[in-house]
């Protein structure tokens, strides 16, 4: 049983690394140096996460853990493969920050401990396997990141950002706890694998059999929970898809990547997509992904989720080419790639009944998922970077026309643009290209040919504003007299880009491999959730 | 006539509804905060109505997974408005505004 908490270290690092970092804050005279550690215990909790994953690899295992957490989280190798991501996210994210604050007069300690907690929730988002461990996590890192956002306290464009994120957000987060009180309500279970396995089984009302019209009254019975479950299936995943920033509720993103500082807003476009969409994976393929149950949910929501990933794609991508804002062609570009990445959602299931319950090729969509997360991951960390690496105080590099000519005056940090933004690009050797190749590999596989050309067309569209930021630092010179950015000297920001650039390129050089590990991942998350509900009652339902 | 679940059900959704309308039809942000702590709220009776009905398991005794649920719900509500109420104070600071209407800076 002891052991058994061991699979809490990356949160619980997290966690108690927080409160020690808020105390330290509260001590020290002068401001600052808190960015390294923060990052060093990011970067322990990846290493934690990773020292568990072989153990993560026996079914056994991850039964009795699931049964001594009462059911509350995951300990499988999804969770660990979503923990290492978040975790690596932070902690580039917080290396960034600790220049940039200090770079722009910002330098606070709450910081780095609203990053820290927010990461944790992030862990906790990514493993939960009830509706109350989802709904504590989401908040835990949803309220972490709208004070992120406003971090900027002087700033109005800051505190408009953080003003819509947080109303919109909240919107978001009540609509998924009322579909989480009707599954309730439905199937008498918290835990998602009890309510797999209470929606598979047909409504019976044994105190009423036999019984003069029984039939007809169970019969309308079940028609209810049938409505009622997809009515909050859609709320849940409303919720979620608001998290991720997918259209149709899309609207917050652009205000919020703008107005947060950029470590902030880099922060949550990988970290908060990466938790959110790992939830995602456990709700809709985990719970509503069954094929087989005699009321099928899953036959009806990937034609749903079909456009919200369509439309995501096409109208991230349509609004990207418009913007005269780099940082607000990176909040758009990412509802696209949050489109490309839903594409693969609804592959997934139709994959599992194509392959005759065995789904090799459903588990293939949901890696291309966990792969494109890590491979996003780094690469807007390094588009952010550079993007911070590229301004000073008073001359930050925001506007396409702030870039202008920078290839000449700066080579350096041009060229680190240029190369992450290939790799958002999807250019092949990076990693990008390798993330796109597997959703569109899957689609096609999955027989979604259409899917799979809209998103080829789709990343065509991005390329054109992508390279926009190139033309403009290569071929353009800036306008005279106007005010140009600076590109500050941060060595801390360039090892940072660097270290992040080795990952891009590694993720690009083998994808095979780090593919092999996003399949190992979602092979074995398939096993606890669907055996969990049978032999493993939680244990509080006394 | 008796009070039965279904009546606590169509309460908590009436309210949700009125909460989510407001939300989205006014344009206050204080009022858009208590639109959301309204749809907490009806949540909340969701969840305790739900617990009441759920039958006994095989032990007798009946889960309340509904009733822990609702009070994760009024602890991070609570939360949710310290952070909401201090966002719109920091930003009437700046601008003197509290009309969601109003915070329309980054529009293009």
């Amino acid at each position: 049983m002891k052991d058994l908490l061991l699979y809490l270290l990356p949160i619980v690092i997290l966690f108690i690394g927080g409160f020690t970092l808020m105390l330290v804050d509260a001590f020290q005279k002068e401001e600052g140096g808190l960015a390294v550690p923060t990052a060093m215990l990011h970067f322990a909790a990846a290493a934690a996460a990773l020292a568990l994953w072989p153990y993560a690899g026996n079914a056994a295992d991850l039964a009795r853990a699931q049964v001594a957490f009462n059911g509350w989280l995951a300990f499988d190798r999804t969770t660990l493969f979503l923990d290492i991501t978040i975790a690596l996210g932070g902690g580039l994210t917080t290396l960034l920050a600790g220049s940039y604050l200090a770079e722009h007069k910002l330098e606070r300690g709450e910081f780095y401990t609203l990053i820290t907690f927010a990461s944790a929730g992030c862990m906790m988002l990514a493993g939960a396997t009830d509706l109350i461990m989802l709904f504590i996590g989401l908040e835990t890192l949803s309220l972490g990141v709208y004070a992120l956002t406003g971090f900027r306290r002087t700033s109005a464009r800051s505190q408009e950002g953080a003003l819509k994120y947080f109303l919109l957000g909240s919107f978001a987060a009540a609509l998924l706890l009322y579909g989480s009180a009707l599954l309730y309500g439905m199937t008498g279970h918290t835990d998602l694998a009890g309510i797999r396995d209470a929606l598979g089984r047909a409504v019976e009302m044994p105190a009423i059999a036999g019984q003069e019209g029984a039939a007809q009254f169970v019969a309308v019975q079940q028609t209810v929970r049938d409505r009622v479950t997809i009515l909050a299936m859609v709320l849940v995943v409303a919720g979620l898809a608001f998290k991720v920033g997918s259209v149709p509720f899309h609207m917050w993103t652009p205000d919020a990547y703008e107005g947060a500082p950029t470590p902030a807003t880099a922060y949550m476009a990988v970290t908060v997509k990466a938790a959110a969409f790992g939830a995602m994976l456990r709700v809709l393929i985990g719970v509503f992904g069954d094929t087989s149950g005699p009321a099928s949910l899953a036959g009806g929501w990937p034609g749903l989720l079909v456009w919200l990933a369509v439309l995501s794609m096409l109208i991230g991508n349509l609004v990207a080419l418009a913007q005269s804002s780099v940082k607000r062609m990176l909040a758009y570009s990412s509802i696209a790639h949050g489109g490309y990445i839903l594409a693969a959602f609804v592959v997934a299931p139709r994959a599992e009944s194509l392959a005759g319950g065995g789904g090799s090729v459903g588990q293939s969509a949901a890696a291309a998922v966990l792969f494109y997360l890590l491979a996003y991951t780094v690469s807007n960390v390094g588009a952010f970077g550079a993007l911070i690496l590229a301004g000073s105080r008073g001359k930050e590099a925001v506007s396409y026309e702030d870039l202008a000519g920078l290839g000449k005056r700066h080579p350096a940090v041009a060229l680190a643009l240029s190369f992450f933004v290939l790799s958002l690009a999807g250019m092949p050797p990076t990693v990008g290209f390798f993330a796109k190749y597997n959703v569109i590999r899957s689609a096609i596989e999955a027989g979604y040919p259409w899917l799979a050309l809209a998103v080829v067309i789709n990343s065509a569209i991005g390329v054109y504003y992508y390279l926009r930021v190139m033309v403009k630092m290569y071929m353009h010179d800036p306008q005279p007299g106007a005010v140009r950015a600076e590109p500050m000297s941060s060595p801390g920001i360039s090892l940072t880009l660097i270290a992040t650039a080795g990952m891009v390129l590694a993720l690009g050089m083998m994808p095979q491999r780090f593919y092999g590990y996003a399949l190992e991942a979602v092979k074995l998350a398939a096993a606890p959730i669907a055996a969990a509900p049978a032999d493993a009652p939680p244990a509080n339902a006394n | 006539m008796t009070i039965q679940i279904s009546h606590y059900l169509i309460l908590s959704a009436l309210l949700f509804s009125i909460g989510a309308a407001g939300f989205l039809v006014r344009r206050n942000s204080l009022v858009a905060l208590m639109c959301i702590e309204l749809m907490l709220n009806a949540v909340n009776l969701t969840l305790i109505a739900f617990n009441r009905w759920m039958p006994a398991n095989a032990g007798g005794a009946v889960p309340h997974h509904g009733h822990v649920f609702a009070f994760f719900v009024i602890a991070v509500a609570a939360a949710e408005a310290a952070l909401g109420l201090a966002i719109v104070l920091s930003l009437y600071r700046i601008r003197k505004v509290v009309r969601t209407d109003d915070a329309n800076l980054m529009k293009e």
